[in-house]
């Protein structure tokens, strides 16, 4: 198998994942659910808070945007136009970043952690691990 | 470029499709604390939620809505609205009952903020003091002293303040909560709110269209 082809597989893989994540998130409040206060704690101190939307909307759907697009320049890599790997790290640098931020809000504005969130997190961080692997700049050059 | 297109929205359509899934099987599925009524021990437990507590609507309804809650907790604040469009939707057929159960490992201030609330309904405003602390629940939830907000509040609601502060740190009071607690943790309450139906667990309901429309249903069959 080229690498080609198994990087471009790994990040459909990856975004297919981090789709399925953000929309879980993004449905469950378009239907106007409220996350209920476990016992354990986290979630619905996040998904509650006004970190989570802006305008009104689910940042989840900015996450599901993102995982669209590495899913749609993947597939483009994996039928043979590896250079759609670069676009998908220059959305992969700002998610990255946006990432960072959100793990701050958690850790020292609202001292709660949720699992879909970091879930998520993780996501980015091995899509841009992986992006840093392929080093999509040596084939523009 | 056809090809890996249609791939593309193949999986888009997948994802968005399992989220779907997901979210109905959350929605369907009572919470977990639902298979009380045949334990694992093959003993048929049925835990008791008594209908006993601060109570609004008719006290003679046929339905009984009983409300496991924390003022602190951010959920609950947002059913406090749901709960009262049903209350007066459904003023003469429903009785609702509030069950005090503060979640102290993860809201620090819900153990004094529930101990405000009974000892304003020493003095005939609970309901009031309910309304009040889940409105401002984000100013005094993480403070470290939330005892001023609270005193800001019985002002407003002209209780007798020195009569509110020894209420508050009253042994009846927190024994008062803590027989709540007991109760929630024999009927297996593990998040905040939860609601009892005339005895029953009531299924985790997804906005307020489905919970007025389960109350509705309740008092259909009630009838």
């Amino acid at each position: 198998m080229s690498k080609r082809l198994l990087l471009g597989g790994v990040l459909v893989g990856l975004a297919f994942v981090g789709m399925i994540d953000s929309s879980y998130v993004g449905l469950s409040s378009l239907q106007g659910f409220v996350v209920p206060c476990e016992i354990a704690g986290g979630c619905e101190q996040v998904l509650n808070s006004p970190y989570s939307r802006i305008s009104g909307v689910s940042i989840a759907w900015i996450g599901f945007v993102f995982y669209g697009w590495v899913t749609t320049c993947a597939i483009l890599t994996v039928f043979g136009f590896p250079r759609w790997l670069q676009f998908s790290l220059g959305a992969n640098i700002p998610a990255f970043a946006f990432t960072l931020y959100l793990l701050y809000v958690q850790a020292f504005v609202l001292r709660a952690f949720c699992d879909y969130c970091l879930l998520s997190a993780l996501l980015v961080t091995l899509i841009l691990g992986f992006h840093l692997f392929a080093k999509p700049w040596k084939s523009a050059s | 470029m056809v090809k890996p297109l249609l791939a593309t929205l193949f999986l888009i359509a997948l994802a968005l499709g399992v989220a779907a899934f997901l979210v109905h099987r959350n929605q369907s599925l009572p919470d977990s604390n639902s298979s009380l009524g045949s334990s694992a021990s093959g003993l048929d437990f049925k835990p008791v939620v008594t209908p006993k507590g601060w109570t609004k609507g008719n006290p003679a309804a046929k339905t009984v809505l009983v409300e496991f809650g924390d003022y602190q907790c951010s959920a609950c604040g947002a059913a406090r609205q749901t709960v009262a469009n049903v209350l007066k939707n459904h003023e003469s057929e429903l009785m609702l009952v509030f069950k005090q159960y503060p979640m102290e490992s993860i809201h620090r201030n819900s153990m004094i903020a529930a101990q405000a609330a009974e000892a304003a309904g020493r003095q005939f405003k609970f309901w009031e003091m309910h309304d009040l602390l889940f409105l401002h629940q984000r100013d005094w939830g993480d403070v470290p002293d939330p005892q001023t907000f609270f005193l800001r509040y019985a002002e407003e609601l002209h209780l007798d303040l020195e009569r509110f502060k020894q209420d508050l740190w009253d042994g009846k009071i927190r024994d008062k909560i803590y027989r709540d607690i007991l109760e929630g943790q024999l009927a297996s309450v593990r998040s905040v709110p939860t609601f009892y139906l005339n005895g029953s667990l009531m299924p985790r309901a997804q906005g307020d269209a489905q919970f007025e429309e389960i109350i509705a249903d309740a008092i259909k069959k009630a009838k």
